[in-house]
C-alpha cells in the first residue's frame, strides 16, 4: 500500500530538530563540539554569460583572468570555475530552464516532458526539517528553479519585503493568534479532504489513481509542514540588525532586485533560518536602469554579433558579477564556529544556457564558490564530451553530508573537485 | 454500511483487474526477450542505439510499454516501416518475412491490449483545474472580482496547452497556495464591515504632482483644461488624487478635446493599477478626443484599493521636441483634459450580492476589531444549509448528504473549539475549495454523465464552471440529447464568457500569449509601439471570432481576402484608407500579401525574437500548428545557427548546408520552405524586400528622416515543397497549402480536441477524427460546424 500514513510520517521525519544556533541545543549544553551546518545556494542567470568574457582559456591554477572573473579577483582562491559541463538529453531552448536543477530530459519537447525533483528539494527532503524554512525558492521575476518529485513547480518568493517579514518580523499578538488559527484550521481541512481523496480512489483507473495519490500525498505532506510551522510559530524569530527592504517595482532592475535577494540570502543563512536556497535571476524583457544599457537583457542576448549590443551585454553582465562578488564578501565576512559562513556555504552560480544567442545548452558557465572545496582553479572539460552537470550536483550533495551517489543524469562525482 | 461494501467491491474489482494485467506481463516480458529483442539487436540496433542513434530513435532503450502514447506511436512506426520495407535500409539484408510478421503481430496485439485498457480506464487522465480555470471558477462560484492566478505556481503545458491532465501535477506547495487563495477569495466575498461610502469627485490635472514638478515644459495650462503635448512615457499623468481606500467598481468620466490637432482627433490611452514603476497595470482602453470639442469618455472598471488611473496621449511629439519650443508656444497637437470624475465604489446592495449568496439573510453583529460578523441562532442547521448549497455549486453537480457531511463535521468541530459561527463556516467553505471534487474533474470511464459533460463543455468554451442553466439542463438528464447539446453550444458561444475560448485556445494554439516575450530592438524597428502590438493581437482575436461566428471556412486561416484593422495596423501593413482607432473588417487589396493568420503581425512577432527571424523556427511552427505535422526534434549535439545581423551573410546562406547534408535535409526540406516564404516579414510582421542591418548596408531615409538601421541584403523567399512544387513567395505558398484542405481541418480538429478534453488524441482516434473531418468538409469546412462536431463526437463525450 503506497499511501500508508505511518510510512509517510516515517519517511518525512516527524521529529523536530532544534536549530543550530539555538543555545538550548542539548549537545551544546553538554559541551560536545558541533559541526557547523552545511548550506547550499543555487543561482541561475537564465540568459547565460557571454562565454568569451567568462571562461579562461587556460585550465588549472595559473589561468589569466577574463573580464568577468576579474570582478571576482579578490575571491580567486574561494571559487572554482568549471567549463565543459552540460545536461545530456536537454536540447537548445529557453525551456531548458525547467530542468536546470532537475536534469529531467527533454524539456524542449512539447509533449511527454515530466519534471523531476530539483537538487535543493532533494536535499530538503533529507535535511529540511532542521530549520524554520526547509528551503527557500527565490526569484527576481516569475517562476523559480525548484520542483517537487511529482514534477510540480515550487512557488517562489519574489518580494524581498514579504520574505523579510516571514523570516524576521514577529507579528502583533492578534496577527500571531490569527496565524496560529490558520495553521490549525489548515490541518483540520487537510485531514478532512485527504480522507475524501482516499474514498474517491475506488473506481478509478491506474493513471487516475496516480493523480489522486499525488493529491493525497501533497495533502499529507502539507499537513506535516503546517504542524511543524505551528511548532516554529511558538519560538521567537531571529533578530537581525537589517531593516525590512522595500521591494523594487521596476521588473527591469535585475541588479537591484538581485542585490535584495542576495542580502536576504545572507541573512537567512546567517540566522540558520534555512540551509537551502535557490535563486532565479529576473529582468529579461525590460530595459534595466544601468548607465550605458539601453536594451533589455533578452534582446541583448540575441546580439547577432552586433558589437554595440555585445558591449552593452558586457556592461550588464559585469554588474551581475559585481552583485555576486558582494554576496561572497558578506558570506566571507560573517564568522561562525569553524570559520567563515562561506566555508560552509556552497554558492553555485550558473545558467541553463551556454550561449543565449542561439539558445545552446552546451558548455554551461559554472562557478562554484565556498563550501569547503579546494578552490582557485579552472577545471576544464571538453565541451563535446564533458561530464554531466549532475556529477557536480552529486559532489555538492555529498558535501552537504547527504549520502547520495546518484542524482539526475549523474555518472559519479565530479572529477577534479576536491574537498579542502 | 451498504456504501462501504460497494466501495470494497469496486476496489476489489480493480485489484483483480490489476492482477490480471500483472499476470499478463511476466510471460509478456519473456516473449519480448525471446522474440522481439533478438530481432532488434540483429537488424536495427547497429544504427538505432548508443549516444547518437539515427533518427534519434534508440531501440535499445525503447520500453515495451504501450500505455505511454509516445512509446506506442514509436513502436507502431517501427512495425510500419519494417513492413513497408523502408527499414532496415535497402543496403542491409532483409529479415525473413516470418520474423517481420512476428514483430508486426506483437506490436498489434500490444496496441490492442492498450486500447482495451484505455476503454476500461478512459482516454483522459484525471485532470485538475489549471490556474486560469481555478481563478475563473472561484470568481463565478463566489460572484467576485479577484486575481488569484499569480498566487498559484505556473502550470506545465503539454501538447501545446496548459490544461492537459497528464501534465498537471499537485504538490504540497500548491495545496498551501490553494489554502491561501481560498482565504483571499473568501475575504473579498464576505463583508466584514459597513458599506464603504460612495465617493464622487471631480479632479483637474493641473493639481497633479507630476505637472507641478516637471522640469520639462510639456504641459500648458488653459482656463478650462490642462494640455498634454508629449507622448513620452514619463510625461503621462497618473491621477494621484484618485486613491480609493476601498476596492470595488468605479465609474470614471474623462472630458477631453484635441487642441491644435488640424481637425483630427487626438488619441489617448488609459491604464489602471498600482502605477508603481514596472508593476502590472491593466489597459482600460484607447480613446479618441474630438478636435476642439470636449468629448466625454466614460467607463466602469474594477479597482483594487489604492489603485490609480493614468492618462497617456498617443502618437504626439516626444518630450524633447516640445520642451525645446516650450509648451506655451508649441504649435503641434495636444490633448486637453478638462477634468476627471470618479464615482464609487458602486454597490447595488449591502451586504453585497456575493456575501448573501453564501449567507442569505443571516444577521451581522459587531465583532472585535471594528468588524461585523454573521451570527446564527441555529448554527448547525444554518451551516448545513449553507454548505450544501455551496458544495453543490462548487462540485458542479447534485450532491448527497454524504458529499456534504465531511464539511459539516468540520464546522461542528470548529464550533466545538469555540470558534465563532462565521469563522467555523469559513473553515467549511475553505475545505470545499481545496477538496478533490472541487479541484479535479469528476469523469468516470466510459460515456460521461450529464454533469461531467456539462463541466467538460463549460471548461472548453468558457474556461470556467457551468452556469445555472447548463447545470439545470444536466440535472434534467437531457444534455446528451444532440439537439439540446447543440442548442447549449450555440448559447454558450454567444455568451460573453466565450471570450475565454478565444483567449485561451487561440492564445496558446497560435502562441499569442508570448507576445511580450521579446521587445523588438528599437534601432532596427523604431516604428514599433504598444498600440501596434495591441492591434496585432486584437486582429487575430477578431478574425478568429469572425470565422467562428459566421461558420466561415477554416481554410481562411491560411488564405483570406479580409482581415481586421485600425489605422495603426493598416499603416504597418501598408493598406490605405483605414482611419481611426476602431478595429474593423477590411477587404484586402489583391497585392497586399496579407490575409490568414500566417501573415498576421502577431504570429510573425511571436515566431521571431526581437532582433532576427529564423526560417527554421517559423517553418517548424507552421508544420506544428497549421499542418499538424510537427517535425521530429533536432538530433542531439547539433548546435543551432549563430545569428548574425551585421549584414555580411543572410540566414538563408547560413542554412544552405542543410540542403547539402542528407541527414539534415531529410527534415529540413520539410521545415524550411514555409520559413523561407515568411522571411518576407520582419520580426514585427512588417513586409520587407531587404533585411535591416546594423553593420553593412545602405542608409535608409523615410520622410526626410534618417533611420537608425541600414538596408541589408535582399530577402529570397522562393523555395520548393519536399514534393517538388515550387513557390516564388508567400502568396504562392499559401495556395499550395490550400491544396490539402482536409489536412488543415485534421490539424485544427486535433488541436481543438486536445484543448477541449485535456488530452491529445492518438493514432487510435484517427478514424473518429476522419469522421469529424468528413462532416466538416460537407459544410464547406465551416469553423463553427467543427466546434459542434467536436462536441458531438464520442471522443468529447467519453472520458
Amino acid at each position: 500500500m503506497a499511501l500508508d500514513r505511518r510510512t509517510f510520517l516515517r519517511a518525512t521525519g516527524i521529529s523536530l530538530a532544534l536549530p543550530w544556533l539555538d543555545a538550548s541545543t542539548p549537545s551544546r549544553a553538554l559541551g560536545a563540539p558541533i559541526a557547523p551546518p552545511r548550506r547550499m545556494v543555487c543561482v541561475c542567470t537564465p540568459l547565460g554569460l557571454h562565454a568569451p568574457n567568462f571562461f579562461p582559456e587556460k585550465a588549472g591554477k595559473e589561468y589569466p583572468n577574463t573580464p568577468y572573473l576579474e570582478v571576482l579577483k579578490d575571491f580567486r582562491d574561494d571559487y572554482t570555475v568549471i567549463s565543459g559541463l552540460s545536461h545530456p538529453e536537454i536540447e537548445n531552448s529557453h525551456d531548458s530552464i525547467f530542468s536546470f536543477l532537475t536534469a529531467a530530459p527533454h524539456p524542449e519537447r512539447r509533449t511527454g516532458f515530466r519534471n523531476t525533483i530539483s537538487l535543493d528539494q532533494f536535499a530538503s527532503e533529507r535535511i529540511g526539517t532542521e530549520t524554520r524554512f526547509p528551503s527557500l525558492s527565490l526569484s527576481g521575476e516569475g517562476f523559480g528553479l525548484s520542483w517537487t518529485s511529482s514534477g510540480a513547480l515550487v512557488p517562489s518568493d519574489w518580494s524581498p519585503s514579504r520574505l523579510f517579514a516571514r523570516l524576521f518580523i514577529e507579528g502583533r499578538p492578534d496577527e500571531k493568534e490569527a496565524q496560529a488559527r490558520r495553521l490549525r484550521d489548515g490541518q483540520s481541512i487537510l485531514d478532512s479532504v485527504g480522507d475524501q481523496a482516499k474514498r474517491l480512489r475506488s473506481g478509478l483507473g491506474a493513471n487516475d489513481r496516480e493523480k489522486l495519490d499525488e493529491y493525497f500525498s501533497s495533502v499529507r505532506e502539507l499537513e506535516q509542514r503546517l504542524a511543524k510551522s505551528e511548532e516554529w510559530a511558538k519560538k521567537p524569530k531571529p533578530k537581525v540588525d537589517a531593516k525590512q527592504p522595500q521591494d523594487i517595482p521596476n521588473s527591469g532592475d535585475l541588479i537591484g532586485r538581485t542585490r535584495l535577494l542576495f542580502d536576504l540570502t545572507h541573512l537567512a543563512l546567517q540566522t540558520d533560518s534555512t540551509r537551502l536556497i535557490t535563486i532565479m535571476l529576473g529582468g529579461a524583457s525590460t530595459v534595466p536602469p544601468i548607465p550605458g544599457v539601453t536594451m533589455a537583457h533578452h534582446d541583448l542576448s540575441h546580439h547577432g554579433q552586433d558589437p554595440a549590443k555585445l558591449a552593452q551585454l558586457k556592461t550588464l553582465e559585469t554588474e551581475k558579477l559585481k552583485v555576486l562578488r558582494d554576496l561572497l564578501t558578506k558570506l566571507k565576512q560573517s564568522k561562525e564556529e569553524g570559520g567563515a559562513l562561506l566555508d560552509h556555504t556552497m554558492v553555485f552560480f550558473s545558467s541553463n544556457l551556454g550561449n543565449a544567442s542561439n539558445h545552446s545548452c552546451k558548455n554551461l558557465p559554472v562557478l562554484l564558490a565556498g563550501g569547503g572545496f579546494k578552490h582557485g582553479r579552472h577545471v576544464a572539460f571538453d565541451a563535446k564530451n564533458g561530464p554531466p552537470l549532475c556529477n557536480l550536483y552529486v559532489s555538492m550533495l555529498q558535501r552537504m553530508g547527504i549520502e547520495a551517489d546518484k542524482f539526475g543524469s549523474s555518472t559519479g562525482t565530479l572529477t577534479g573537485l576536491k574537498t579542502a | 454500511m451498504k456504501c462501504l461494501q460497494l466501495g470494497f467491491a469496486t476496489v476489489f474489482g480493480f485489484w483483480a483487474f490489476a492482477q490480471a494485467l500483472g499476470q499478463d506481463t511476466a510471460p509478456d516480458k519473456d516473449q519480448f526477450d525471446a522474440r522481439i529483442r533478438p530481432f532488434l539487436v540483429k537488424h536495427c540496433q547497429e544504427c538505432h542505439s548508443g549516444q547518437k542513434p539515427k533518427g534519434d530513435l534508440r531501440l535499445d532503450r525503447l520500453p515495451p510499454d504501450f500505455a505511454e502514447s509516445a512509446n506506442r506511436e514509436r513502436w507502431l512506426n517501427v512495425a510500419k516501416r519494417v513492413r513497408a520495407g523502408e527499414m532496415p535500409p535497402k543496403a542491409k539484408p532483409r529479415p525473413p518475412e516470418k520474423e517481420i510478421e512476428a514483430i508486426a503481430g506483437w506490436v498489434n496485439s500490444k496496441v490492442e491490449a492498450a486500447a482495451a485498457k484505455r476503454a476500461a480506464e478512459g482516454r483522459v487522465v484525471l485532470r485538475r483545474l489549471n490556474r486560469v480555470e481555478y481563478e475563473n471558477t472561484v470568481r463565478d462560484l463566489l460572484g467576485i472580482e479577484i486575481e488569484l492566478k499569480e498566487l498559484l505556481p505556473l502550470d506545465t503545458s503539454a501538447h501545446g496547452f496548459d490544461n492537459i491532465g497528464e501534465a498537471l501535477h499537485t504538490s504540497s506547495f500548491l495545496m498551501d497556495r490553494y489554502l491561501e487563495a481560498a482565504d483571499a477569495a473568501l475575504n473579498v466575498a464576505i463583508a466584514n464591515g459597513k458599506q464603504p461610502p460612495l465617493v464622487k469627485k471631480r479632479y483637474t490635472l493641473k493639481d497633479e504632482r507630476i505637472v507641478k514638478i516637471s522640469e520639462e515644459s510639456v504641459y500648458r495650462h488653459r482656463d478650462d483644461a490642462l494640455v498634454m503635448f508629449s507622448s513620452s512615457q514619463w510625461n503621462a499623468i497618473t491621477v494621484g488624487q484618485f486613491y480609493p481606500p476601498d476596492r470595488g467598481k468605479y465609474r470614471i468620466r474623462i472630458s477631453a478635446y484635441g487642441l491644435q490637432s488640424s481637425g483630427k482627433p487626438v488619441t489617448f490611452r488609459v491604464d489602471g493599477g498600482p502605477m508603481l514603476m514596472g508593476t502590472k497595470n491593466h489597459l482600460v482602453g484607447y480613446f479618441d478626443a474630438a478636435p476642439d470639442k470636449p468629448t466625454l469618455v466614460e467607463f466602469v472598471d474594477h479597482f483594487e484599493a489604492r489603485n490609480h488611473i493614468r492618462i497617456s496621449p498617443y502618437g504626439l511629439a516626444n518630450a524633447q521636441m516640445v520642451h525645446k519650443i516650450g509648451a506655451d508656444k508649441y504649435e503641434g497637437a495636444g490633448l486637453a483634459v478638462q477634468w476627471v470624475e470618479v464615482e464609487g465604489p458602486l454597490h447595488d446592495t449591502w451586504p453585497p450580492e456575493c456575501h448573501r449568496r453564501i449567507f442569505g439573510d443571516l444577521e451581522q453583529k459587531p465583532a472585535p476589531n471594528y468588524r461585523v460578523e454573521v451570527v446564527s441562532k441555529n448554527p448547525e442547521a444554518d451551516a448545513g444549509r449553507i454548505l450544501r448549497d455551496f458544495t453543490r455549486r462548487a462540485f458542479r453537480r447534485t450532491v448527497t448528504d454524504q458529499d456534504v457531511q465531511p464539511f459539516v463535521d468540520l464546522v461542528k468541530k470548529k464550533l466545538a473549539e469555540k470558534q465563532s459561527f462565521e469563522q467555523a463556516v469559513r473553515v467549511g467553505l475553505k475545505a470545499v475549495m481545496v477538496s478533490p471534487e472541487f479541484l479535479f474533474f469528476r469523469e468516470k470511464p466510459g460515456k460521461l454523465d450529464d454533469f461531467a459533460l456539462a463541466s467538460r463543455l463549460s471548461y472548453f468554451l468558457w474556461s470556467t464552471m457551468p452556469d445555472d442553466e447548463l447545470l439545470a439542463v444536466a440535472g434534467l438528464g437531457g444534455l446528451t440529447d444532440p439537439g439540446t447539446l447543440s442548442a447549449q453550444v450555440e448559447r454558450m458561444l454567444k455568451h460573453p464568457k466565450a471570450a475565454a475560448f478565444t483567449e485561451n485556445f487561440l492564445g496558446q494554439w497560435l502562441s499569442l500569449r508570448d507576445i511580450d516575450f521579446t521587445s523588438p530592438d528599437f534601432r532596427l524597428y523604431p516604428e514599433f509601439d504598444e498600440m501596434l502590438k495591441e492591434a496585432m493581437v486584437r486582429e487575430t482575436h477578431l478574425f478568429f471570432d469572425e470565422l467562428l461566428k459566421n461558420d466561415l471556412s477554416l481554410t481562411n486561416l491560411v488564405a483570406c481576402d479580409f482581415t481586421f484593422l485600425n489605422e495603426r495596423l493598416a499603416k504597418h501593413y501598408g493598406i490605405p484608407g483605414v482611419e481611426g482607432l476602431r478595429m474593423r473588417k477590411v477587404m484586402l487589396p489583391a497585392e497586399s500579401h496579407r490575409g490568414g493568420v500566417l501573415t498576421m503581425g502577431s504570429v510573425l512577432k511571436v515566431t521571431a525574437n526581437g532582433t532576427n527571424t529564423s526560417p527554421v523556427t517559423r517553418g517548424a511552427w507552421v508544420l506544428d500548428r497549421i499542418l499538424g505535422t510537427p517535425p521530429s526534434p533536432p538530433p542531439s549535439g547539433v548546435s543551432a545557427v549563430e545569428p548574425d545581423i551585421r549584414g555580411a551573410t543572410t540566414i538563408r546562406e547560413q542554412l544552405a548546408r542543410h540542403r547539402q547534408i542528407a541527414s539534415c535535409a531529410m527534415c529540413h526540406s520539410k521545415i524550411d520552405p514555409a520559413g523561407f516564404a515568411l522571411e518576407s516579414f520582419d520580426v514585427i510582421g512588417g513586409w520587407r524586400e531587404n533585411y535591416r542591418s546594423v553593420g553593412n548596408g545602405k542608409p535608409v531615409t523615410i520622410k526626410g528622416r534618417r533611420m537608425p538601421y541600414l538596408e541589408g541584403r535582399k530577402v529570397d523567399p522562393a523555395d520548393a515543397l519536399p514534393d517538388g512544387r515550387k513557390f516564388k513567395n508567400i502568396d504562392e505558398l499559401k495556395q499550395l497549402l490550400l491544396s490539402d484542405k482536409n489536412q488543415l481541418a485534421r490539424a485544427l480538429a486535433t488541436h481543438l480536441l486536445t484543448y477541449a478534453t485535456g488530452a491529445a488524441p492518438t493514432d487510435a482516434d484517427r478514424q473518429q477524427i476522419e469522421a469529424i473531418v468528413k462532416r466538416v468538409r460537407e459544410k464547406d469546412y465551416g469553423f463553427r460546424t467543427l466546434v459542434h462536431e467536436i462536441v458531438q463526437s464520442k471522443l468529447f463525450q467519453s472520458k
